[in-house]
């Protein structure tokens, strides 16, 4: 699997060392009698150079993991570091920082500006830092995804594809800690969103990148190393070297149990 | 429907509260200057009516020019006896009261206000009609005794027992103050001295015999008019002015008001440029207000909404928008009269701010002006928002307008503007003042709608050039700003045309008014030999005292007087032309170097001689030689033989029409008690001129109304004289940046709104607070600098071609003031960066999360 680029990645060995860590997060909405548990005191360690994908049913809490985890979200309680970084408690200076230099973000849709250029899209996280990009590490993560002949193309001049593919190139480009994707195979059809998990497991595979995939998409989590279920604001169960049938089978489960559990809750109040 | 549209009013209300701002503003003006006008107008006509004579005999006007000639006319005091016979006439009394005297304090200054309103001293003769009443000390009793108003007194910290010298006419006399007299009635900001009617005569008109004016009271049952009709056929109408007390009334209170009427065209001129300038951001808010609904109304289109009730919505929010702004604006120019008012009572003037008087057409002009305004300014837009198809709800639509092709823009503009250069190329190329200054108007507002027909269409390329630094200065956030200034070339155009407009004016105004000075600095130089003028700021003339002074002065070797002389003339062409002309000592040629093209300087003030303007005698077909009948006040006529013709340049400017010279004793002979105007004085050889002037002024001490200029003052006089047009040019400029600010904070904020979810992105992956705020800040100034330059640019085009008229008057310098045009550019900037402030800190504080998600 190594390839001369991996010894470019910083920590992409499997040594067992983490990415990202969160102890007892918890994510409070609301107060008093209305309060909204959207994450009920987490405990997730995120192996670097791996590929994990979250996955749960809507309103389980994994959107609001991944913004806590990457810094966009403020914690009501719990500690989360990034590496050896605790990042609860950092002002929104340094957080605005470490999103910049420390971590890459694919989303769902909007994922580039539009006034500016596939390059300068790719290239932008490091020229608002100031810091001139590693130029062969940019050609090779531009040909790893084929982009070559886009880089003068704005937004508007691409396809759904083409546009994650230059937000994941972004994300790629300035060689991040850890790449947080929300969904970002959501917008696009199947063999658009099948080439964006491609790059994403070569990123890990070629590239020795830690990748964090929020998705409900079975297909998609397959593609990872490991998938972690999110329910109700808990880990509920965790999956190594997922098929698309055994999460599709284990969130089917879910379902169940999701259902009995309102059945359960529903019979005590009654 | 209705409910529809009050809601929506009210859900954008932070937005139109920016053009209600530009409403209230410009209906703030109009209603405060109309109040104003009023309210004086009011105070003045009572104050009138109440002091004046049922009926006054006044000498002749026709020729009357007082102020500038010096001398005073009158009538015979024995007239009063005959006027007094006239069946139906109570009684009649002979007044003395005259404009051209000094008052001076023991320490040499003077008491007269500093206002340019009048020194009026006059006979004490208390009647039902006095403006005034004696409040302390007793009244003037023969020579040597004088009352003066109580507000002069107080301002100038004058007491009873002060002595007093009054400069006048027939000669200087020295009064003791006895008694304060206070003004019952509103006092119109004049200093008045209060003398005993015999020394009145005696000492301001040079005789006992004569009077300014007679006062005649009816009888009992007979009316004004039929009094002035029957003292007319008395007497005769050819000799005198009979006035009824309505007639002198009004024409007191029009010369009075003269300056006032100055006060209310500055106010309508602000209200002018609140409102030119207020369109722009009214089109431009309800444009971007549509462009946010577009899906709504799209909704409301598909559900059933035919266009004319979308647009009749659109119309009414910009109604009530109108309604309210018209409302806060009338009660903002209540508070502006009210302002002016108390601002002219420091000036000496008491009007009486509870007696404002609101009569029934400002309120009316008020929501005439604001609605109208707001109405028209909301059609287009209101049209555009009948145009969105129900299609619009569906589509994830792009903003309005964005990708809409600027074709139809691009012709217009280029039609409109290829008419407006040409009428300013013709205005250049124009031979004839009226001619060139009418298509100066033409092309100047032809250019200014082109300007913003294809302001648009220049954003691009400007922009292009003027942010082209911002890549390489601030790297990706410069890149960023600049493109998004690009982004709604319609929108950007829309928000600078509000700046431009205000800064095309001052542009255009600022060039003209360096030209000006600069011509008058070359003629100065040219034309002006003495070595010192002497003469008062506002062209006043003086006594003749300061002559004698100046010619008894040791050092001096020349003194040629100047003199002005109210005359008609009747030319070849058979046209009579009111004019002043001008009378001089011989010897003008060394202390002013004319150019003559006929003639000579000694043939044109010897006896019965005239001298003229050649173009002007070319013009009504006088040639040298031709002998013209000339009138002067009070009948007396003159034929007169044309003795040289100048290039004088100077045109029409002045009320000098024609540049009519001739010699000083002709004025003399004509208008008998006129005074100087400027003495022209060269200095002996071997006298240094700084030992001149300190002798001329210690000579000069005692006589404040008069100053020693040499040249450079005499320039300095002249450049603050048309500095007074540049600070009004400045506020101007203030109050169009004022709504221009407005219209930029309108647009950043609505484009802040637009880009939430990329400025949510943007602040995820890494751009700080401050990043984001130096980026709308930095594209607000692109926007505000791409306005000014715009607006400079055409505004230098207007200066030009305003120039090219001015140079038919004969001021053919052109100047640039590029110090003005720096200024105006960095200071644009720095209107950017405050109307960035408000929605940078917004953008700034947008929460990351709900941005993203944002839709």
């Amino acid at each position: 699997m190594s390839t001369p680029a991996a010894e470019h990645a910083p920590g992409r060995a499997r040594d067992g060392s983490i990415a990202a860590r969160a102890r007892g997060l918890t994510k409070a909405y609301g107060s008093g009698e209305t309060t909204v548990l959207a994450l009920d005191s987490v405990d997730v360690d995120i192996a670097r150079g791996r590929f994990t994908a979250v996955m749960g049913p809507s309103g389980s809490g994994k959107s609001t993991l991944m913004h806590c985890l990457a810094g966009l979200d403020s914690v009501s309680a719990g500690q989360v570091w990034l590496g050896d970084t605790e990042i609860t408690g950092l002002k929104d200076r340094e957080l605005t920082r470490l999103r910049r230099d420390r971590i890459g973000f694919m989303f769902q849709s909007f994922n580039l500006i539009p006034t500016l250029t596939a390059a300068e899209n790719i290239t932008l996280p490091m020229d608002i830092a100031g810091r001139r990009p590693d130029e062969t590490w940019l050609d090779q993560v531009i040909d790893t995804l084929g982009l070559r002949g886009r880089l003068t193309h704005r937004p508007s001049q691409l396809s759904g594809g083409q546009q994650q593919r230059v937000a994941c190139a972004r994300a790629l480009a300035s060689r991040p800690e850890l790449i947080f994707a929300d969904e970002p195979t959501g917008n696009l059809d199947s063999r658009a969103g099948l080439e964006v998990l491609g790059f994403l497991r070569r990123a890990v595979d070629d590239l020795g990148q830690s990748v964090v995939m929020v998705t409900h998409d079975p297909g998609a989590a397959a593609h990872s190393d490991l998938v972690l279920f999110l329910g109700d604001g808990r880990i509920v169960d965790r999956m190594e070297q997922p098929t698309a049938d055994a999460v599709l089978e284990r969130m089917k489960a879910f379902d169940v149990v999701r259902g009995r559990l309102g059945d359960d809750s529903t019979a005590q109040e009654g | 429907m209705l409910k529809a549209t009050l809601r929506s009013f009210l859900a954008h209300k932070g937005r139109l509260a920016l053009s209600a701002l530009a409403v209230v503003l410009s209906v703030a003006f109009v209603a405060g200057s109309l109040i104003f006008s009023d309210t004086v107008t009011r105070t003045f006509d009572r104050l009138f009516a109440s002091t004046s004579a049922d009926v006054t005999l006044e000498p002749k006007q026709d020729l009357r020019s007082p102020r500038t000639a010096g001398a005073v006319q009158t009538v015979p005091a024995a007239l009063t006896d005959r006027v007094a016979k006239v069946e139906g006439v109570a009684a009649a009394h002979a007044d003395v009261s005259v404009e051209n005297v000094v008052v001076v304090d023991s320490h040499d200054k003077s008491v007269g206000p500093t206002t340019g309103a009048p020194t009026i001293a006059t006979s004490w003769y208390v009647t039902h009609r006095s403006p005034v009443k004696l409040t302390s000390g007793h009244a003037p009793r023969g020579a040597g005794e004088a009352l003066l108003d109580a507000d002069t007194a107080d301002k100038k910290h004058v007491r009873i027992g002060d002595p007093l010298t009054v400069q006048a006419q027939p000669g200087t006399f020295r009064v003791r103050v006895v008694g304060i007299a206070t003004f019952t009635t509103t006092n119109p900001g004049a200093a008045l001295v209060f003398l005993d009617p015999a020394v009145a005569a005696r000492e301001l008109l040079g005789s006992a015999d004569r009077a300014t004016s007679i006062s005649v009271d009816a009888a009992k049952g007979v009316t004004d008019a039929e009094l002035k009709r029957r003292v007319g056929k008395a007497i005769g109408t050819g000799t005198y002015d009979l006035k009824t007390a309505g007639e002198q009334a009004k024409s007191a209170a029009a010369t009075l008001g003269g300056f006032l009427d100055v006060i209310k065209y500055v106010m309508l001129g602000f209200a002018g440029i609140a409102v030119l300038v207020g369109v722009f951001l009214i089109v431009n808010t309800f444009s971007m207000l549509i462009a946010q609904r577009t899906r709504e109304l799209g909704l409301l289109r598909a559900l059933g909404a035919d266009r004319r009730q979308v647009r009749r919505s659109v119309l009414t929010e910009a109604v009530l928008l109108g309604v309210a702004g018209s409302t806060l604006g009338l009660a903002a120019g209540i508070g502006l009269a009210f302002g002016l008012i108390r601002l002219m009572s420091a000036f000496g003037m008491n009007l009486k701010a509870t007696e404002m008087v609101i009569g029934w057409g400002t309120p009316v002009a008020a929501y005439a002006v604001g609605v109208g305004v707001t109405f028209v300014a909301a059609y287009l837009p209101a049209r555009r928002a009948a145009a969105v198809p129900p299609m619009a709800a569906l589509v994830d639509a792009e903003v309005a307008g964005v990708g809409k092709p600027l074709k139809v823009r691009a012709i217009v503009g280029s039609v409109v503007g290829a008419a407006g250069a040409a009428a300013l190329a013709g205005c250049a190329a124009a031979t004839k003042t009226a001619s060139a200054a009418s298509l100066l108007g033409l092309g100047v507002v032809l250019t200014l709608i082109a300007t913003v027909i294809a302001g648009p269409l220049l954003v691009r390329p400007v922009i292009r050039v003027l942010g082209g630094a911002f890549p390489a200065l601030f790297g990706s956030v410069g890149r960023m700003s600049q493109r998004n200034a690009l982004r709604n070339p319609r929108r950007t155009g829309a928000t600078a045309a509000a700046l431009m407009v205000g800064l095309a004016l001052v542009g255009g105004m600022s060039v003209a008014s360096a030209s000006m000075s600069a011509s008058f600095d070359q003629r100065i130089d040219k034309t002006l030999g003495a070595d010192f003028v002497i003469q008062n700021g506002s062209f006043l003339p003086f006594t003749k005292e300061i002559t004698d002074k100046v010619r008894g002065t040791e050092g001096v070797r020349l003194v040629v007087r100047q003199r002005f002389a109210p005359v008609a003339v009747r030319l070849p062409d058979g046209e009579r032309v009111k004019t002043t002309a001008t009378g001089y000592d011989p010897h003008v040629d060394d202390v002013a170097h004319l150019t003559y093209t006929a003639g000579n300087s000694a043939a044109a003030l010897a006896d019965g001689g005239l001298g003229m303007d050649a173009d002007f005698a070319e013009d009504h077909g006088v040639r040298l030689g031709s002998t013209l009948p000339v009138e002067f006040p009070g009948g007396h006529r003159a034929e007169m033989r044309v003795g040289a013709l100048t290039d004088q340049g100077t045109g029409d400017g002045f009320g000098m029409q024609g540049g009519l010279f001739f010699g000083i004793g002709t004025a003399e002979k004509y208008v008998p008690g006129g005074q100087d105007a400027a003495l022209y004085v060269k200095r002996a050889a071997g006298t240094g001129a700084d030992l001149l002037r300190s002798r001329l002024e210690r000579t000069l001490k005692p006589y404040p109304q008069v100053q020693v200029r040499d040249q450079a003052d005499y320039k300095k006089l002249v450049h603050d004289q048309i500095a007074v047009l540049l600070y009004l040019v400045y506020a101007l400029l203030g109050l169009a940046i004022v709504i221009a600010v407005l219209g930029v904070v309108n647009t950043l904020a609505l484009s802040v709104v637009e880009r939430t979810r990329e400025i949510g992105l943007l602040r995820a992956i890494g751009l700080s607070r401050r990043q984001l705020r130096r980026m709308i800040r930095l594209e607000s100034v692109v926007i505000a600098v791409f306005g000014a330059v715009l607006g400079l640019a055409l505004g230098l085009v207007w200066g030009v071609c305003t120039q090219q008229v001015l140079a038919l008057q004969g001021m053919t310098a052109l100047a640039f003031p590029w110090g003005t045009i720096v200024a105006v550019v960095i200071g644009s900037a720095l209107v950017g960066i405050v109307a960035a402030l408000l929605p940078a800190l917004r953008a700034s504080r947008m929460n990351v999360l709900a941005a993203i998600a944002h839709e």
